[in-house]
């Protein structure tokens, strides 16, 4: 008994030796610090991507704006493009005609125009006289309402009045001009 | 018993050595009795070893995010900027036989740059922005691209201020609205213009395009010869020169595109401008073969137009494009229903 007590008290002597105190302590002082620089970087990432979430949530609000605003602006200058102006052929030169004898020609020919006019769908509507809003085929034209020009799936879509025109023949040849609607579509929902 | 280091100022450099002990070390201060021979002059823990080099990588890529961010954020101004540029062009967009001007204001000074690609489809307009920041012109961003606008400029055009003027190309029908885009820190000065033009520059009262007291530094544009002229109008050969080189127009709306833009966005504009020709011309032949099942007889021959529009080399074939044009305006003038 007494043996064993002098060898814990010499164990407890070599333990207690200054520089192996000093050791555990500068381990302790570096898992610290490591733990620290961990938490530091955890931080700092955390931070960093909370910024860029940021950024880029209003970078596509930005976008999502000017695709609004291109809509808008295309909307109201659309009509007036050389693959829908109605230009002399009806008549005088008048703004916001749209020849649908043209539209329906460029119908068939789409497949050159692809991404054209930058915006998602471009459709017209006759409203007035309404219709059962079928679409147009070059079968069933004239008596259709709807010409799809760029098909868009889902959008928010704007729209302007515009005057329809085609040639008409009941006995003689005429000009006839109806009601429409052009509505260009956007991605503005996603 | 370490020795501790005294720094004395001394207030001039010395650098005497004696029995290995540095007396001063640099122009200001001397350090008294540091025996280099010994081990451990310099004493650092590990752990501040450790957290300076840490410390170190951890500000060094802070540093490097942060520039990275800022390089970022003025591409994607630029490129914000640039498609802002497009959206705004939509209204320029005319009604019949009408011309637009309209002024262009970014808040610091840019350069617009112009790109135009001819080979695909209808070929490629794409304008991006440079723009001077803290005196230094940034990275010009991702480009707003467009395919149904035709931009005649220089390749960069420099400046605070702009000037957007469109104006239709009729040939024979309407193919497209061109855009002239000029800086409003550059002036043109139209010398001897025909009577036309003169009036159409006075209506559009564009403040950089002068037909008479035209500013000293401006642009001379003249159509009948003179001394310091910059740009050559010849109006009976159709041509335009302009820094030693010659291109070709027919109708003012290209003479127009040839004064204001470089020989290599002139050609691609008339390139890609010849290819919505075609289609067009396509169209129209569509068209009347819709119409003449209403009674419509189909009197207008529009693939010999299309033909000679896709067989454009360069500017001097618009020649043989407008004959042709001409042929197909005089048939569609005389049909019972006319096309355009």
């Amino acid at each position: 008994m007494v043996k064993m007590k002098k060898i814990n008290k010499r164990l407890s002597l070599v333990r207690s030796t200054p520089s192996m105190l000093g050791q555990r302590k500068a381990q302790m002082k570096i898992q610290q610090m490591a733990f620290m620089l961990i938490a530091v970087t955890i931080f700092l990432v955390m931070a960093g991507m909370f910024i860029l979430m940021i950024r880029f949530s209003s970078l596509q609000d930005t976008a999502k704006l000017l695709d609004e605003r291109n809509a808008l602006l295309l909307v109201s200058k659309i009509a007036d493009s050389p693959e829908f102006s109605c230009g002399n052929a009806f008549g005088a030169a008048r703004s916001n005609c749209i020849d649908t004898d043209k539209v329906m020609a460029l119908t068939g020919r789409l497949r050159d125009y692809p991404g054209f006019w930058g915006v998602s769908g471009i459709e017209i509507r006759k409203i007035y006289p309404a219709g059962t809003g079928t679409e147009c085929s070059l079968e069933n034209y004239p008596e259709c309402e709807k010409i799809t020009v760029v098909d868009s799936g889902e959008g928010t879509g704007v729209s302007n009045f515009v005057s329809l025109c085609r040639k008409e023949q009941n006995n003689l040849i005429y000009d006839k001009c109806e009601l429409g609607r052009i509505i260009v579509t956007y991605k503005g929902n996603d | 018993m370490k020795k501790r280091l005294t720094a004395i100022y001394t207030g001039k450099m010395l650098n005497k050595k004696r029995d290995n002990k540095i007396i001063k070390i640099n122009n200001n201060f001397h350090i008294k009795g540091l025996n280099l021979n010994k081990k451990g002059f310099i004493q650092i823990s590990f752990t501040w070893l450790f957290a300076i080099i840490i410390g170190a990588i951890i500000l060094f890529f802070a540093i490097y995010a942060s520039v990275k961010l800022m390089k970022t954020e003025e591409s994607v101004s630029s490129a914000e900027a640039g498609r802002e540029i497009s959206v705004l062009l939509n209204p320029l967009e005319t009604g019949f036989g009408e011309e637009k001007t309209t002024p262009l204001t970014i808040p610091v000074e840019s350069r617009l740059n112009n790109r135009c690609e001819s080979f695909t489809g209808f070929g490629e307009q794409e304008v991006s922005v440079s723009q001077k920041i803290r005196g230094k012109w940034t990275y010009a961003g991702v480009g707003s691209v467009t395919y149904n606008k035709y931009i005649f400029s220089n390749k960069s055009v420099q400046g605070k201020n702009f000037y957007l003027f469109s104006k239709p190309l009729e040939f024979p029908f309407k193919i497209a609205d061109l855009i002239f885009l000029t800086s409003a820190e550059e002036s043109y000065c139209f010398i001897d213009s025909p009577e036309k033009i003169q009036e159409e520059l006075t209506s559009l009262s564009q403040a950089n395009l002068f037909t008479e007291n035209c500013p000293s530094d401006s642009i001379k544009v003249c159509f009948e010869g003179g001394e310091d002229c910059v740009v050559a109008v010849d109006i009976n050969d159709r041509t335009v020169e302009k820094d030693g080189s010659i291109v070709y127009f027919e109708t003012d709306s290209l003479m127009y595109g040839a004064v204001f833009s470089d020989k290599e966005i002139y050609e691609c504009q008339v390139q890609r401008l010849m290819k919505r020709l075609k289609e067009l011309a396509f169209i129209y032949n569509d068209k009347e073969n819709i119409i003449s099942v209403k009674g419509c007889p189909a009197e207008v021959n529009l693939l010999g137009l299309a033909d000679s529009a896709s067989s454009l080399r360069d500017s001097s074939d618009l020649v043989v494009v407008k004959a042709a044009a001409d042929d197909v305006e005089d048939e569609n003038e005389r049909a019972y229903c006319e096309l355009w």
